[in-house]
């Protein structure tokens, strides 16, 4: 029931900013499709780099929907609003709260990354997106919602929200199997970039696209990630001596 | 009942609230009274369980009262000084969402917000959002999102600030009606009037700890129901008597400028912590 009530206030938000969620999904991952699927024509491993970059567009899109719809309206309402109160206060049980906002998230990186699929319709030449490929997008989601919460939690000023995306949202669009495949990257390195979420969901994605099988261990890791983050969102909300 | 006891917060080596311990009858108009940094809305965050306590506990009707009490926070609401509301919504969606937060069928939400936004003139603006509104207003509406649930237990950490006179009038009517109905509420404000008005109890309260416990008028009556100002240039000069035929001797004897009037709750204020009451 408070999960509903989660949903139901992330459903107000996005029917009321429909247009300008809509235009920010779509703003930043046509830009890198234009420039490197179109403009710097190439091909990867014998095919066009586009059909390269499409799945990790959609993976990176589900990212930054999930983590933005999320970190920003949290720290809002925390450090802003202070409308976090009113959720403190009232009988709703604060793990749903929790899940709500989790579910909501990743619903707003669905969303993100389903504008990227139908503008992408026309040039995707055979990919292939299918059920499981909804699930790795709404999982990824999952885990990009978990991680805003907790750092929306740890916040101390509205600036902070900026600099997660930089530290954070900004490197792993880059370098996580989005615009190149971690295999291309130097030992440690590629472990370490590799085990991180968005290389996990793109390389899924991309293998569910080409007809490949994606494996479970993707899955697996994924779901670490969403256990962790959400285990520590729960003790902050129920912990924190000072929210 | 409320029941507070040793309650303490701290924020590094800044101690808020220090040992402080309280009970609240069922029922009961109490007002907790402080100078600016007191402790109060410490104290207020505490029972909505926004904060958690350093040390000590908060009781309800013998129930621990924490972020787990769902049943026991489901008898609570509290109107917090800051406007505690999503700005983007409109007042119908507030009210929507506190209801739901609460666990209010569809239609029962309806009907409270539309009896409450009317009853405070907020009907015809109610699919304003918030951020569109007066500070009266949101004062307004945070007073209705705090009614619309029914609690046992009305939290109000300065509810009046920011409104106008008629306003301010009208809420503490809506007040008196309400515990009428039996419902505990527990007020901070700045205004003395208004806990002299309201409040059956008040607990005065500085640097985090209590200072004295007692019914308005009592707390009057032992600093003396007469009062008499005396003026000079640089300040005026109050003294309190037990006795009226003293209180006049005295005045006759005073200066030209010197008045006599009834003892107030905002003089014992100022007697007891010794600070200027901050004029709102």
């Amino acid at each position: 029931m408070g999960i509903i009530t989660v949903l139901w206030e992330k459903w107000v938000e996005f029917r009321r900013d429909f247009y300008k969620i809509t235009m920010a999904a779509m703003i930043s991952p046509l830009m890198y499709l234009l420039i490197f699927g179109f403009g710097i024509q190439t091909t990867s491993h014998g095919e066009p780099y586009l059909m390269f970059l499409i799945p990790g567009i959609v993976a990176m899109s589900t990212m930054t929907g999930s983590f933005g719809a999320v970190a920003q309206n949290m720290s809002v309402q925390r450090l802003y609003e202070k409308a976090l109160d009113q959720v403190m206060v009232s009988p709703t049980p604060l793990w749903q709260f929790i899940t709500g906002q989790i579910l909501g998230g990743a619903l707003r990186g669905m969303y993100a990354g389903i504008v990227i699929l139908l503008l992408t319709l026309p040039v995707q030449n055979g990919l292939i997106f299918n059920g499981w490929s909804f699930l790795i997008m709404f999982l990824n989601g999952m885990v990009f919602s978990t991680i805003a919460l907790v750092l929306s939690f740890l916040s101390k000023s509205y600036a902070d929200t900026p600099r997660y995306n930089a530290y954070i949202i900004t490197p792993m669009s880059f370098l996580c199997n989005t615009f190149f495949s971690t295999d291309q990257m130097p030992g440690v390195f590629r472990r370490i970039v590799g085990a991180l979420p968005l290389s996990q969901a793109s390389g899924m994605i991309r293998a569910i696209s080409h007809g490949e099988d994606p494996g479970t261990m993707g899955v697996i890791v994924l779901l670490l990630y969403l256990a962790v983050f959400s285990l520590i969102a729960m003790i902050y909300i129920y912990r924190k001596k000072t929210l | 009942m409320i029941e507070i006891q040793g309650l303490t917060k701290k924020f590094g080596t800044f101690t808020a609230v220090d040992h402080v311990d309280l009970t609240i009858r069922d029922g009961e108009f109490f007002g907790l009274l402080g100078p600016n940094g007191a402790g109060k809305t410490t104290t207020i965050s505490m029972l909505s369980t926004v904060l958690l306590p350093t040390e000590g506990r908060i009781l309800l009707d013998g129930n621990v009262l924490d972020r787990r009490a769902h049943a026991q926070k489901r008898r609570l609401s509290v109107i917090t000084q800051e406007y505690s509301m999503r700005q983007d919504m409109t007042m119908e969606e507030v009210m929507e969402y506190q209801g739901r937060l609460y666990f209010m069928k569809r239609r029962q939400i309806r009907e409270k917000t539309e009896e409450l936004l009317d009853f405070t003139g907020l009907l015809e603006y109610r699919r304003r959002t918030v951020r569109h509104l007066s500070g009266g207003m949101k004062r307004k509406l945070m007073i209705c999102r705090a009614l619309m649930t029914e609690p046992d237990i009305l939290l109000l950490d300065e509810p009046t600030a920011g409104m106008d006179a008629l306003s301010r009038r009208q809420t503490w009517t809506l007040l008196r009606r309400l515990q009428n109905r039996g419902m505990t509420v527990l007020l901070t404000t700045h205004y003395m009037e208004e806990a002299q008005t309201l409040c059956e109890r008040v607990a005065l309260m500085d640097r985090g700890r209590i200072n004295a416990v007692a019914p308005p008028r009592e707390l009057i009556d032992q600093l003396g129901r007469f009062a008499i100002d005396e003026v000079t240039d640089e300040k005026t000069v109050s003294r309190f008597f037990h006795d009226r035929e003293e209180a006049i001797h005295c005045l006759r004897e005073a200066g030209p400028g010197a008045g006599m009037r009834e003892t107030t709750l905002e003089d014992v204020f100022l007697e007891r912590l010794g600070r200027r009451l901050e004029k709102k």
